[in-house]
């Protein structure tokens, strides 16, 4: 009887380990089945993928317009998004008033839920128009629309992590410092920010990745030609594109090689997010071990 | 903070200037420059969003009326304060806003960046109007330290100030948005709309495939994802000893999480469509994938949240870890699995990457009959509505489509946050 129950419960147990192994059987068949597709491209091309020119007709798949083009967006996103992220998490965590708080903070989470195609479709019949007429630009879809969506976009993830990150602070940490006199804001400014900040980096990053592999709504409100604007600091010309946008815009009428050429696209952004989601878990388990003890 | 005393600190601003005790001149015309400034701020924001140019001379009188109210507090605050050099900033202020008064409307209509090949230009309103919104904002902000007499009060509430325009910053593109999409797609929305088939490339005709589309999607994903996540959450929290293994697969399951969405699709593309074809099984497969991190990392903190010593209790009468799982540790934390789940399958009903080259056909795709017929969804419908206007009159159903997307997301979403928040187990 004993040794029966204890047989079960040995094979309950196996059996949700096999259940918690899926999701690192998941990686590594995602990460299987991208190299799959994206090696005949490496055989073929080699170096070339890394090109700045991209033609169908000439065969020609280098990637580094898209990959620029993806730097460029997402330094624009978080060049908004960072610095009213933090503030907005600031606000939220210390000056809000609680009845304010417990309003705000799901509407933001809320708006975290948006479908990104949601987003897109606003940018290409609200911000795309909008823009056009007020920077005299050609046509308003340019890197300047889709860091501007991207940033709106990455804002609430920052917001709600950098919130709890502040949150996470000890009461004891802001109360000595109160203590001695300083105000509420010298208390932010010098012990509770620098005390949360690897978890707001944390929530950068994690803003970061996300702007990074944002596919729908990005793609709506970009040129999409894929080559490297002149200058490259040209954030309001129509030329331009994303490694997601390209992947979107070119994946239904690709064939051969070029489908390759895209699943080398999507390898380069696996495995950049994968590095920021890494790093920002380990920025994020930084902090939790520093305030254990607190 | 008390909601009381935050209300005081800003109408503190106003009281200031009319306490009878101490009057001073000085704090009229602080209040009076933190109002003005605002009213500048607020112009220039309306100016940038018209488009609207306030003209040459409301600039020029705003700016000098600004700077003057600026010099009067120089002087003010230099004749009582010890510290001269905390009067710095001010004085720097205000030589900028002069030098602006005098040069901003001087500006051309039109300021060519194309003779950089940069393809576009600035215009007068655009840089008027930021101008305006910058020396507002900082105007505000700077005019709080003669209000505080310098003190490191008054530091505490120029960087309040900062902080509620942040706040205001932020809120505004994303109440601009929810804000557009009702008012402008409740029109669309009818019985007809939401039963109807999709007709002439939808500009006519509803969207029952989409609307039936979404929800098989959303049922297939809780179908494939729900076991897996919670079976998953269950043995990282209960039964893992701190090792390799949990390490391992707590690293995976933060990648799958950050994993492109664009990325997911690919994978099913790879991986799925060969086998199943462009089907519903394959979308749903692949959503099943891209929820399961939401739902493990949501049923792992409710798991996490029921307290030691309810499970010892079990325990102690002699039950075995599964029937202390099922029976102690799960109910109470059903509240947070069921808000994970809720989020998660309202995140694949809004899924457009995923599934457009694994699930759905634009073209043709009806009611599926089998779980290996092509769909049609609505996050897919609107991005090919959007792709259409300006060629086709599809501008009413695409905000229709917007709002009902809109709704079931942001619907779910609610569902959970009201299932957090009603049924929470409080230890």
């Amino acid at each position: 009887m004993l040794l029966s129950r204890n047989i079960k419960e040995k094979l309950i147990e196996n059996f949700f380990l096999v259940i918690a192994a899926s999701s690192i059987f998941i990686i590594l068949f995602i990460f299987y089945f991208l190299f799959q597709g994206a090696l005949p491209a490496f055989q073929n091309l080699g170096v070339d993928l890394f090109g700045t020119e991209w033609s169908v007709s000439q065969g020609k798949f280098g990637l580094t317009a898209a990959i620029f083009g993806t730097l460029i967006v997402t330094a624009g996103a978080m060049l908004i998004a960072i610095p009213l992220g933090i503030l907005g998490a600031i606000f939220l965590a210390e000056l809000a008033p609680h009845k304010l708080r417990v309003i705000l903070k799901p509407i933001i989470e809320l708006l975290a839920g948006i479908p990104s195609i949601v987003y897109g479709f606003i940018g290409a019949v609200l911000l795309v128009p909008f823009l056009q007429p007020s920077f005299d630009m050609l046509s308003g879809y340019s890197f300047l629309a889709g860091s501007m969506i991207l940033g709106i976009m990455a804002l609430p993830i920052i917001i709600s992590m950098s919130d709890e990150a502040i949150k996470a602070v000890p009461r004891n940490y802001k109360e000595a410092s109160l203590a001695v006199g300083a105000t509420k804001w010298q208390t932010i400014k010098k012990i509770t920010i620098p005390s949360a900040i690897s978890g707001i980096s944390a929530a950068v990053v994690m803003g970061m990745g996300r702007a990074i592999g944002e596919t729908m709504a990005v793609s709506l409100v970009l040129g999409n030609i894929m080559k490297i604007p002149a200058p490259p600091f040209d954030i309001f010309e129509t030329t331009g594109t994303t490694l997601t946008a390209l992947i979107v815009h070119d994946m239904g009428e690709a064939t051969g090689i070029q489908v390759n050429a895209l699943f080398v696209a999507a390898v380069i952004l696996f495995i950049i997010v994968a590095i920021l989601s890494i790093s920002s878990n380990i920025l994020r388990e930084r902090i939790e071990r520093k305030f254990k003890g607190a | 903070m008390e909601f009381k005393k935050i209300i005081n600190i800003f109408t503190n601003i106003f009281k200031k200037p009319f306490d009878k005790d101490n009057f001073d001149i000085k704090n009229i015309l602080c209040t009076l420059s933190i109002v003005f400034s605002s009213v500048i701020a607020i112009i220039g924001f309306a100016s940038t969003t018209t488009g609207f140019y306030v003209g040459d001379s409301f600039v020029r009188v705003s700016l000098i009326v600004l700077a003057l109210l600026f010099s009067a507090l120089i002087y003010l605050s230099y004749i009582r304060i010890n510290k001269k050099r905390k009067i710095l900033a001010l004085i720097i202020f205000v030589i900028f806003v002069f030098l602006l008064a005098y040069y901003l409307p001087l500006f051309p209509p039109q300021y060519e960046l194309r003779q950089f090949d940069v393809d576009a230009s600035i215009l007068k309103f655009m840089i008027t109007s930021i101008v305006l919104i910058i020396v507002g904002v900082t105007g505000a902000s700077l005019s709080m330290k003669p209000l505080y007499n310098f003190t490191s009060k008054s530091s505490q509430m120029s960087a309040y100030y900062i902080l509620v325009v942040s706040i205001l910053l932020i809120i505004y593109p994303l109440m601009l948005l929810v804000g557009n999409i009702i008012a402008n797609g409740i029109g669309g929305i009818s019985w007809e709309f939401l039963t109807q088939d999709i007709m002439k490339l939808g500009t006519e005709g509803g969207i029952f495939p989409a609307l039936i589309g979404t929800l098989l999607i959303m049922i297939g994903t809780a179908l494939v994802a729900l076991p897996l996540g919670i079976g998953c959450a269950i043995y990282l929290q209960e039964y893992a000893k701190k090792g390799l293994i949990t390490r391992v697969i707590s690293i995976c399951v933060d990648i799958l999480q950050g994993t492109p969405s664009i990325v997911h699709g690919l994978f099913g593309l790879a991986l799925f469509v060969p086998i199943f074809g462009i089907s519903l099984l394959s979308g749903v497969l692949i959503m099943g994938f891209l929820t399961l991190p939401i739902i493990i990392r949501a049923s792992e903190e409710a798991l996490r949240s029921v307290p030691q010593n309810i499970r010892e209790g079990a325990y102690a009468v002699g039950a075995t870890k599964w029937q202390t799982i099922k029976t102690v540790v799960l109910p109470p934390a059903l509240p947070g699995i069921i808000t994970g789940s809720v989020l998660g399958v309202g995140r694949a009903a809004g899924e457009t990457a995923p599934i457009m080259f694994t699930a759905v056909y634009f073209f043709g795709a009806g009611i599926p009959q089998s779980p290996f017929d092509a769909i049609h969804a609505l996050p897919y419908h609107l991005l090919e509505l959007t792709k259409l206007i300006g060629y086709k009159p599809v501008e009413q159903n695409a905000w229709a489509t917007a709002l009902l997307l809109l709704s079931i997301v942001l619907g779910m979403n609610a569902i959970a946050i009201i299932v957090r928040e009603k049924f929470r187990v409080e230890f």
